[in-house]
């Protein structure tokens, strides 16, 4: 696309590893992100998602490989990198003791907008947060949902090229859910802000991103819009309920998987497939357990 | 520029402000049985290197409790890392590491040097005359800042809680009991004399009490504490290098 073609590189890594004692958490990752990109992270309870964003944000050191933020080495000037990030990370880590204005006023601080400027900007969030009515509350009374749509108005205070999203609906109710999925929605296209966000929630992934990064153990295992991976395995796929287990077939077309359905003497289904069913074929477990 | 060290300094004096009345009424009240336990109890009869106990023991207080509240942010520093995660938007903020340890330090010496105005408080309405001179506010100065950066430095490389608790039961009570604030560190047996002087406390509670009661200072001491001080700052620099969010 020649869009995607000009827009110009936020983040490229390579050959990103993390080795905790003997064992290793990310087993060479590289990443491409341009602006304005939506890149989803998926992939099963332990790997590696958290640590390939706290190795991008700078959070923890890589044991091995590159990264670069608009072509500069992240290492050799971490600080002109980390103006352009944003983080929210998959453990809230609002202050507590502080309230909402307070805390949005420290981020202000530490990433060196102007005095002059803060006010409303915060204000400006705040709105944007919907959280405008509660900005002196002390944020221990808030909800799960109210912190995280502070915690992600925070990240985007100092205006950063790039937005990491490390599970950012995990733990909140269907509705929150989807209120926090439009907000991101709203930034993204808003803002054209590059968002890189790890999910292991398979509708989450499908919904929002417009290219997704499937990992397991560390590795990438397959990359590539959601439609085109869900295409390449087949599109529709006929699950047969068998005494033993569940088969699946896939197929190109619906009108295929009802041909083939039509005599089976076993319980069936036809449904469209999800990126669930590309992590079955590639490494044949569920991605959710 | 100083981003960091204001944006730290910030947190720190907004949580503090929350916290205050609460805060400064529980750390007073140790001082206050020390002072009427030891102070009231002994009374002027008992005389201690040519001071009445009390007089000698003011300044112990001093140290003793400085040290308690700029060490003390350890454990603040802890909860804040281990639980609520809060160190985090530092290190992913585009700040250094100095600023971090200046802004905690900071804070740190803002605290003893609350709990020391309060022993003075103390001292007047013990009837306790003491001499505040330069000598004594570069003293108070190293003592906190030395004793806070040992804290951030601890905070930073202990791996969880009870590690915290562990250094403090094992390492700093001992110091505060043995360093000369209570007694003449002279009248311990050598081995003892031998760690003691191994000990930061020892040092700045002999500066701190002559400053206080118009004795010699001895200007080594006062080298010494500079230099734990600077031991410990680069440290707490190193430790927050180290540390991963
Ligand atoms: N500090 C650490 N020390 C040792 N092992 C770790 C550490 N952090 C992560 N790991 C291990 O590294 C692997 C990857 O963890 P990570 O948190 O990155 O997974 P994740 O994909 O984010 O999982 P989740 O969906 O549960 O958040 C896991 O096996 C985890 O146990
Ligand atoms: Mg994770």
């Amino acid at each position: 696309m020649a869009v995607a073609e000009r827009a110009g590189k936020v983040l490229e890594a390579r050959g990103l590893v993390k080795k905790f004692g003997e064992k290793t958490a990310v087993a060479g990752i590289a990443l491409d992100i341009r602006e304005g990109d939506f890149t989803g992270l998926l992939g099963p309870n332990g790997a590696g998602k958290t640590t390939t964003i706290k190795m991008l944000t700078g959070l923890i050191k890589p044991t091995g490989g590159e990264i670069y933020y608009y072509g500069r080495d992240f290492f050799t000037c971490p600080k002109d990198a980390k103006r352009h990030i944003g983080v929210v990370p998959q453990h809230s880590n609002v202050d507590r003791d502080l309230t909402a204005y307070e805390n949005l006023y420290l981020h202000s601080i530490l990433h060196g907008i102007p005095k002059k400027r803060r006010r409303e900007k915060i204000y400006e969030a705040l709105e944007f947060a919907g959280l405008l009515d509660h900005r002196d509350r002390q944020v221990k009374t808030f909800s799960g949902g109210m912190k995280r749509r502070l915690v992600l108005v925070r990240a985007l205070l100092h205006g950063p090229g790039i937005l990491f999203l490390d599970e950012p609906t995990v733990g909140l109710d269907p509705q929150i859910r989807k209120n926090i999925w439009d907000l991101i929605l709203k930034i993204n296209q808003q803002k054209g802000m590059a968002i890189l966000l790890t999910t292991h929630y398979i509708e989450e992934a499908e919904k929002l991103c417009r290219s997704t990064y499937i990992i397991d153990k560390g590795r990438i295992i397959i990359k590539g819009a959601p439609d085109d991976l869900k295409k390449d395995i087949g599109g529709y796929v006929l699950e047969i309920f068998r005494e033993d287990g569940i088969e699946e077939a896939f197929f190109a077309s619906k009108e295929d998987a009802l041909e083939r359905l039509r005599g089976c003497p076993h319980t069936c289904k036809v449904r469209e497939v999800t990126l669930e069913d590309v992590f079955i074929k590639l490494t044949g477990k569920r991605i959710n357990v | 520029m100083f981003n960091g060290f204001r944006g730290v300094l910030y947190r720190e004096i907004n949580v503090f402000r929350k916290r205050a009345g609460k805060q400064i009424l529980a750390s007073s009240l140790s001082p206050l049985l020390f002072l009427i336990a030891f102070g009231w109890g002994f009374g002027d009869r008992v005389a201690v290197d040519g001071l009445p106990y009390i007089t000698f023991l003011i300044p112990g207080l001093i140290t003793m409790s400085s040290l308690n509240q700029s060490y003390g942010i350890a454990q603040e520093l802890n909860i804040t890392r281990f639980y609520f995660h809060v160190f985090d938007e530092y290190l992913i903020a585009p700040i250094s590491h100095v600023e971090i340890v200046l802004g905690e330090a900071a804070y740190g010496m803002f605290k003893g040097l609350l709990s020391t105005a309060l022993i003075f408080a103390y001292s007047v309405i013990f009837g306790v005359k003491l001499t505040v001179g330069p000598v004594f506010f570069l003293a108070i100065l190293t003592h906190t800042f030395l004793f806070t950066t040992l804290g951030i430095t601890i905070a930073m490389l202990v791996r969880d809680h009870g590690d915290q608790a562990a250094v403090n039961t094992f390492v700093i009570t001992p110091m505060i009991f043995l360093s000369g604030t209570f007694f003449p560190v002279e009248k311990l047996p050598v081995v003892f004399k031998w760690l003691v002087y191994a000990l930061p406390l020892t040092y700045s509670t002999k500066v701190i009490r002559a400053a206080l009661t118009g004795g010699d200072v001895n200007m080594l001491y006062f080298m010494l504490m500079l230099g734990f001080a600077a031991v410990f700052f680069v440290a707490a620099l190193r430790a927050v290098g180290r540390v991963e969010g």
